[in-house]
């Protein structure tokens, strides 16, 4: 079992979207996939149209592989599944605060489905916490979406030094460009020039429409439009990831 | 046992079906996403080992869609519920569980296959409409599929009953049940109670096929030895020939494998059941089974060289690993050669004289002995044909421990790798007669005694495989000079093996000590006596 998280400490940059677009390619593909959708918006369970609730919500989940396994939800999509969102992980943070080891307590709730799973995806909430330590620690690779920014470059230097004190494994971060304007041109110029600090992969996801109407359909865009520039560039990533992981 | 994922209904009239939808669309919303054509060609590797080990392996070949996951879907489900362990699209029949590109399944598969290739064991033409259960956000709870099933028959082809399959969606349990309730209670349509492919396997004609080595029939106290000899080489005929097509059209390597070893069990029977056939017909069997062993050998010998190739690559160091490329391609090259040269041999008019022969002989259930014997032939010669097969065999079993033992103790530090294989050759027959006549001797005794010499033998088997692959190796590395393949590198890299084998000899000689030690210690030797001894088979016999 591999646990791939998608990480950014900004909101917005197409975490989510690629979290559900790679684990939908995993499940196809026939990889038995789960996707835990840790931020409290729920934009990952609305995208699979499932409600975003558990039972004993955050807290609740916490506990044991008992509780994971009650809450796992069948996805329309062939070994793709799904732990919901929850309002209530919006104090998540709070709750590892009170188990020992905090930091390392979602490793150990994952640890039990290896058997039932190839690969899990987290689709992390954008914030530097207890949270962000616990899936950083947890995951065996860490791909955070950046959009190509001075800004957003710097958001990745940060989450790199944030790695460094923790203590974290570096080498599993892994970075690609994510909502490519090819008409701008800082855009072209940092993805012509990327950071040398950090894995870049070397495909980009472009701005797209198809992306946004994600929303309309509730499905990822390999679903509803596969061939386009959109559903091919995701399709790419997977690929280039696949090799690694 | 039944399945919490999936539940099996069968239907005969399509009016059962329509008012399971028309109840279910008071309650939910339902979407029929479209009607499916499949073949699904279920399995499995020639001795049935996914069957054996309760689970069920196909590949459903779509034919009338335009579907995302291409056109096939492999599978493997748990025979005794149906539920699916796995299901890759793939766009051909995997032939080993090698192709497979997820680790869990590929693992799976491998522990039960290992080299067996998977081979189509029977064809099913499926009709499948498939409707989804929806709540209020479109989201799938549930799935019914209906099948209609076809399956070719030995003569014809024949339709099965029709299934309406009931799919639950994890975390949607309730809706599951709430539906079965429905189909159960007010529909009143039967579960399936058998598995569909028991149902295909009998209008099919398709007989799960008993272990490849195991003589169906049991031997009595009252044969004789002609007898019990005529069935074991009748029976070891029947293997020869059931891996033959497989050998010729090189399906795996386990059928040529397979063949072999009923071949020399085969001549081991003649060899050490003696005085059974006059010495004229004896001479005719022993060198044409001989030559049958000689023509297969080339084959199988590189056929190990392929298997073990990528062990050997990785005994190397790295950078010396890519070197070895080439001699992987001569190994493939010449093995098209001999195998060619195998199957010219198998297509001879000495072949099918020497298995017209056999059948004649052997595998005529009316033959008695006197008819095989001329009226001319010495009785020295057949003197054991008529007498009781459990006193021949304990004879000749107990003597052939002696001589394990004697050669056995012969071997010292010093002694040439020879000794070793000759007493390897001994070890064979003897277990082949244990494991030939195992109907005489108490089970316990049997797979105890058997058990030690194994562990004997897999040390012999082991150095002897290693005498032969080294001085092969030289012997290739030369030829491959001739044939102007080999580059320096190369010849380096299987320099480096033969030296990395080498030191693997060394280790499994001086393991053969202690190996020997274990299969010769006195409460072995005591127990070999009481099982095999002919002084205890004649108290045995008096009591």
């Amino acid at each position: 079992m591999k646990v791939i998280a998608f990480y950014n400490v900004k909101g917005g940059i197409g975490k989510t979207a690629a979290t559900v677009n790679l684990a939908y390619l995993a499940a196809y593909e026939g990889a038995r996939t789960l996707v835990w959708d840790l931020d409290p918006q729920g934009a990952a369970s609305f995208y699979f149209r499932i409600k975003p609730k558990v039972k004993k919500g955050g807290k609740g989940l916490l506990t044991g592989k008992k509780a994971l396994d009650d809450v796992i939800k069948g996805t329309d999509y062939k070994r793709l599944d799904l732990i919901p969102s929850d309002f209530s992980y919006r104090n998540l943070d709070l709750e590892l605060d009170d188990f020992k080891k905090s930091d390392t307590r979602l490793r150990k709730l994952l640890k039990p489905l290896a058997e039932d799973y190839d690969f899990i995806f987290l689709d992390c909430p954008p914030s530097i916490s207890l949270v962000s330590e616990n899936t950083l620690i947890a995951a065996d690779t860490v791909i955070v979406p950046t959009i190509p920014t001075t800004l957003s470059l710097r958001t990745l230097d940060q989450i790199l030094d944030f790695c460094n004190k923790m203590n974290i494994d570096h080498s599993k971060i892994v970075a690609f460009f994510s909502m490519v304007d090819s008409r701008k041109k800082l855009h072209k110029q940092i993805i012509e020039n990327p950071p040398q600090n950090v894995r870049m992969l070397k495909t980009c996801i472009p701005y797209a429409s198809d992306v946004e109407q994600m929303g309309i359909y509730r499905q990822p865009v390999t679903v509803f439009a596969r061939n386009s520039r959109a559903g091919n560039a995701y399709q790419k990533l997977w690929h280039e990831i696949k090799r690694f992981v | 046992m039944e399945s919490i994922h999936t539940a099996q209904f069968l239907f005969r009239q399509k009016t059962d079906i329509d008012s399971v939808f028309e109840l279910l669309s008071r309650e939910y919303s339902l979407h029929e996403t479209g009607c499916t054509h499949l073949i699904r060609h279920y399995l499995d590797s020639f001795d049935w080992r996914l069957y054996r080990n309760g689970y069920l392996c196909g590949w459903d070949e779509r034919i009338n869609t335009n579907s995302l996951n291409g056109n096939g879907v492999f599978f493997v489900h748990e025979k005794k519920t149906g539920d699916c362990i796995c299901e890759l699209p793939m766009d051909r029949v995997p032939r080993f569980s090698k192709e497979i590109v997820y680790q869990a399944c590929r693992k799976l598969l491998d522990e039960m296959l290992d080299v067996r290739a998977l081979m189509a064991v029977a064809t099913l033409r499926i009709q499948s409409r498939e409707s989804l259960v929806l709540n209020e956000d479109n989201k799938t709870l549930a799935i019914l599929q209906v099948e209609n099933y076809t399956v070719q028959g030995q003569t014809e082809e024949k339709q099965l009953s029709g299934r309406l399959l009931v799919c639950s969606i994890r975390g949607y349990k309730k809706v599951f049940k709430h539906v079965l309730r429905i189909i159960t209670e007010r529909i009143q349509l039967s579960r399936a109670s058998n598995g569909l492919i028991d149902e295909v396997f009998a209008v099919s004609g398709q007989n799960v096929a008993p272990n490849r080595f195991s003589v169906i029939r049991k031997f009595t106290d009252t044969q004789n030895t002609w007898e019990t000899v005529q069935i074991l080489l009748r029976h070891l005929l029947s293997v020869m020939q059931a891996n033959e097509p497989g050998m010729r059209a090189a399906i795996d390597t386990e059928f040529l494998h397979d063949y072999r070893v009923a071949l020399r069990r085969a001549r081991s029977v003649l060899g050490q059941i003696k005085h059974i056939l006059p010495n004229k017909s004896l001479a005719y069997f022993k060198r044409e089974l001989l030559w049958l062993g000689a023509v297969t050998t080339p084959t199988r010998d590189l056929d190990i060289y392929l298997l073990k190739f990528d062990d050997y690559r990785r005994q190397l160091p790295m950078e010396l690993q890519h070197d070895l490329e080439p001699f992987r391609r001569f190994l493939e090259r010449h093995w098209k050669i001999e195998h060619a040269r195998m199957c010219r041999a198998l297509d001879s008019r000495r072949y099918q004289n020497l298995i017209g022969k056999w059948q004649k002989i052997f595998a005529s259930e009316d033959i008695h002995p006197k008819h095989v014997l001329s009226r001319d032939t010495p009785p020295t010669e057949t003197c054991n044909a008529t007498k009781p097969a459990r006193q021949v065999a304990s004879q000749r079993i107990w003597k052939l421990y002696k001589r394990v033992l004697d050669e056995g103790r012969a071997i010292t530090a010093q002694s040439h790798d020879e000794a070793l294989h000759e007493l390897r050759k001994t070890c064979k027959k003897l277990r082949y007669l244990i494991e030939f006549f195992h109907d005489y001797f108490s089970d316990e005794q049997i797979n105890k005694r058997v058990r030690t010499l194994r562990r004997l033998q897999e040390n012999l088997g082991d150095f002897q495989d290693l005498c032969v692959q080294l001085e092969q190796l030289n012997g290739f590395a030369e030829q491959m000079q001739q044939e102007g393949i080999a580059e320096t590198k190369t010849i380096m890299a299987m320099g480096v093996l033969v030296e990395k084998l080498n030191e693997r000899k060394a280790l499994v000689r001086a393991e053969f000590g202690q190996r020997f030690k274990a299969f010769s210690q006195p409460e072995e030797k005591s127990a070999f006596a009481s099982a095999f001894s002919p002084r205890n088979l004649l108290k045995g016999t008096l009591a």
